[in-house]
């Protein structure tokens, strides 16, 4: 941990030489985690020398500390990957006039995260080149900041009619193709405003976040920390305990809980199953936008089993409700380890198929080299991460810049690849689909005896941070806790990986065949849920009937029945 | 043609009659072949006649009214039906005449014109796309389609299907009749809007491309007059090019045609579900360098063989 201090402390010095006396406190938080308070002014040109200093933007935290400090703040993060090392640059906007200067000059990636602390807490970035409305409905009153900690999180505007989302027009000589915000090749409603001349598409804009939950002001005001991992479990169908664990590892870290080490591999255990089973669902869903069906059908019956085990383990094929603060709620229990190295199996051995398959198909390798080409240059400038970032010659890997669970000792394999199109992206997640397995197997092999869960029983103390990340199939996942009063955080903040990576969507698709965007917007990795089960209650005897995957499966083959008739 | 007004008209009520009744169940045989293909048990094969049972009870919805964009649907599968008539089946073609082959040639193409003014009528971008994707297609497909046909009356001397047909069962294949059959073979997949070339439909990039306005009965008219379309065309394949055994008696001659036809089918099917869907651009290439094939087999027939 020497290099990590060591490290904090070249940066800190490079940023006081920058900026002198507007270099106002350096501190620490948990041990990773670099903290520089710096004066309004100087934002911008500490910005800079951050980015000098090679580090990566990942999100901005808009925090309302009126009742601490009596202003905002706004919280830049950013990871130094190689040293291990996460940086916050602060600064504090005036409660009355809240202004801060936009970075997004600087990091063409913060676009999102400034316009976002606008909508939420009503800090205007100043120079910003896009200040349109990112997160809230477009009905929404002006001056109602949602994420404020005196605005009710229950509270609910009246609805307007007739109002739309203010959109770019298409430049002259070219027309609208709108791809959403419902559309077959998107599993959640988003629009893509494409701007097309015949086939090629000259431009585009976009309208997204109408699936806004409330999850955050749900965190910091109703919730508890112990039931936070519940809600964070649902912000995703496939990646569910990517995020629980996420938001786990946050408090942990913000109030130094240690894990017991059992528990930390068991995790890792449970977040590379849920890599296999997810990069086997997209290898689908890439294969379907293609209309390439059998690929589709195929790795989804591959996946199922995967998802069987995650039943087995947990009672829950999703959302397994294991993650708690301190550890897991569930032992894995040792019956299942063999069936586990079994399934594994099979999946390796079809996994290698349809690898084989798919490296010979001349047809897919037309329709994915060089298609959705994302440079090397745009994506770290737009701040990428995952298989999109690794397929572009980004080696960031938030399990080897930023250890967590077990990674440690179980470390993955990089996998990169350099061309940066969508045959890059395709060729990183079979690898690490493969690499998946093999890292789970390793880490039954090496599975430590002892507890799994380190009882919390002090308060955990208000007003520190912790940052964690989590390596989810789609990229890394970042959660922020500030914890607070009241056994609840004072503000949790999560970043997805898809909302870095649709930020490079754009140039992805410029000048590019209408044919080739679902797939370019699908090899940023989409996402998907459904369900096995149904449960019938019959309204007359109020009699509940589970049926079971069998069942429902001869239910639908037989002739005439199906579509819920009786 | 030798027969009496009579017999001609009941010949060419069977072609009809095949074209629309049997071509729900090639496509539904189609249909298994893929679920199987995907491990799946698939939809019975009498699916596709329910399709259409169901699409033609539905209200009748129209984005917008005009003669061409009211007609098409009935011009799609007429044009189909009159093609069969055009194409031979188990004899020489029942509405047969010295010359139509020039005039098969032209009906063929309706159906895709008749699909491709309702998509510009139908005032939807896709569909838009879509119906230029379908003229661009056409313009490619269909000069592979011609050069065949042409292989077949340099051969034969003749430019009636029936002559063709008459004299390939006579003489047995040849190099240039089979390269011809080949390219019509690879047509046939554009022809039936299967994978690779389902481009102008691209379910996930145009929802459906022309179709997409389309449902109810206008939507079961299109459907059928494709299915019907492919069906046609494979049978148009086999006798043509590929008529032998020739046993001379019309029922087993029709039933030998027919089995010949769902093989073709089958095989159409089976490059549909191992492919993914090119991009237009890439599509047009291949059928332009298919067509250029396809003139050797011209150079092989000048030169007799």
């Amino acid at each position: 941990m020497a290099s990590v201090q060591g490290v904090a402390a070249q940066v800190a010095d490079a940023v006081a030489r920058r900026i002198g006396r507007d270099l106002r406190v350096v501190s620490q938080g948990p041990v990773d985690t670099l903290r520089l308070d710096v004066a309004p002014k100087a934002l911008r040109s500490a910005t800079e020398e951050l980015v000098q200093q090679r580090a990566r933007f990942l999100v901005t935290v808009g925090i309302d500390t009126r009742s601490l400090s009596a202003d905002f703040r706004i919280l830049h993060l950013f990871s130094l990957d190689s040293a291990h090392l996460f940086v916050v640059l602060e600064c504090a906007a005036d409660a009355n006039d809240p202004h801060v200067d936009s970075i997004t000059s600087v990091i063409p990636g913060a676009n999102w995260s400034e316009r976002e602390y606008r909508d939420a807490i009503g800090v205007t970035p100043d120079g910003h080149p896009d200040p349109r409305r990112l997160l809230l409905a477009d009905d929404w009153p002006e001056g109602v900041f949602p994420l404020r900690r005196d605005f009710p999180y229950d509270y609910k505007p009246p609805s307007v009619e007739g109002v739309a989302p203010r959109l770019k027009e298409p430049p002259e000589g070219a027309s609208v193709l709108p791809i959403g915000p419902f559309f077959p090749v998107l599993e959640e409603p988003s629009y893509w405003r494409l701007f097309v001349e015949g086939e090629t598409v000259v431009g585009c804009d976009y309208r997204g976040f109408y699936n806004h939950r409330g999850i955050e002001k749900l965190g910091d005001s109703v919730l508890t920390y112990n039931e936070i991992p519940y809600l964070a479990e649902r912000i995703c169908g496939i990646c569910g305990f990517i995020h629980s664990t996420c938001y786990c590892q946050a408090v942990e870290k913000a109030a130094g809980i240690e894990v017991p080490r059992r528990a930390r591999y068991i995790r890792t255990i449970m977040l590379e199953l849920e890599r296999i089973h997810s990069h086997l669902l997209w290898l689908g869903i890439a294969g379907h936008i293609l209309g390439f069906d059998t690929v589709l059908m195929q790795t989804w019956r591959m996946r199922e089993p995967v998802m069987w085990l995650a039943e087995e383990i947990s009672g829950n094929r999703k959302t397994y409700g294991m993650n708690t603060i301190g550890g897991l709620r569930r032992d894995l229990p040792a019956a299942v380890i063999p069936k586990i190295l079994e399934v594994l199996d099979e999946v390796e051995r079809e996994s290698i198929a349809v690898r084989n398959a798919i490296i010979g198909d001349t047809t897919l390798l037309a329709r994915t080299k060089s298609v959705g080409i994302l440079t090397n240059e745009w994506a770290r400038q737009v701040c990428v991460v995952g298989p999109p970032a690794r397929g572009s010659g980004v080696p960031i890997d938030a399990r080897l810049d930023h250890p967590y669970a077990a990674y440690d000792e179980l470390p993955p394999r990089l996998c990169t690849q350099e061309a940066g199109d969508t045959w890059s992206r395709v060729v990183v997640r079979v690898d690490e689909l493969l690499d998946s397995i093999r890292q789970v197997r390793d880490a039954l092999a090496r599975l430590p005896d002892g507890e799994v869960l380190t009882e919390v029983k002090d308060e955990i103390p208000p007003h520190r941070i912790g940052i964690s990340v989590v390596e989810a199939p789609r990229g890394e996942a970042v959660h922020f806790v500030m914890t607070g009063d009241d056994n609840r955080p004072y503000r949790w903040r999560v970043r997805a990986p898809t909302y870095p990576n649709l930020q490079a969507m754009p140039a992805m698709i410029d000048h590019a065949a209408i044919a080739d965007v679902p797939i370019t917007l699908g090899s940023l990795d989409p996402c998907f849920s459904c369900t096995e089960r149904v449960e019938a209650i019959d309204v007359n005897t109020r009699a509940v009937r589970v049926y079971s995957h069998k069942e429902l499966m001869a239910m639908s083959r037989r002739r005439g029945q199906g579509g819920g008739r009786r | 043609m030798k027969d009496g007004p009579l017999v001609t008209l009941a010949l060419a009520m069977l072609n009809v009659a095949v074209a629309l009744l049997l071509s729900p169940l090639a496509e539904g045989v189609m249909r298994k072949l893929k679920a199987i293909v995907h491990s799946r048990t698939g939809p019975p094969l009498t699916q596709p006649y329910l399709d259409l049972l169901k699409l033609l009870g539905k209200e009748d919805l129209r984005t917008t009214g005009g003669l061409p964009y009211t007609l098409a649907p009935a011009l799609a599968l007429g044009s189909v039906l009159l093609l069969a008539t055009l194409v031979p089946l188990g004899t020489a073609p029942p509405m047969g005449f010295a010359g139509d082959l020039i005039v098969l040639i032209y009906v063929a193409a309706t159906s895709a014109v008749a699909l491709i003014l309702t998509a510009f009528a139908s005032g939807s971008p896709y569909a838009a796309v879509g119906g230029s994707r379908e003229m661009m297609m056409l313009l490619t497909v269909e000069p592979v389609l011609a050069i065949a046909l042409v292989v077949g009356a340099v051969k034969s001397g003749t430019l009636s299907t029936g002559g063709i047909l008459a004299w390939n069962a006579e003489h047995g294949p040849t190099i240039s009749m089979a390269i011809a059959a080949v390219a019509l073979f690879l047509a046939l997949q554009a022809q039936a809007g299967k994978l690779p070339f389902d481009i102008p439909e691209a379910e996930q990039e145009l929802m459906g491309g022309p179709l997409i306005e389309q449902s109810g009965p206008r939507l079961a008219l299109f459907r059928w007059s494709l299915w019907a379309k492919q069906l046609v065309f494979a049978v148009l394949l086999v006798q043509v090019f590929v008529p032998w055994p020739h046993v001379g008696i019309l029922a087993a001659d029709v039933v030998l045609t027919l089995i010949k036809a769902l093989v073709v089918l089958v095989l159409v099917g089976v490059i549909d579900v191992v492919n993914p869907r090119l991009r237009i651009e890439q599509a047009m290439g291949y059928y332009m360098r298919v067509a250029l094939s396809a003139l050797s087999a011209l150079a092989f027939a000048v030169i007799g063989m």
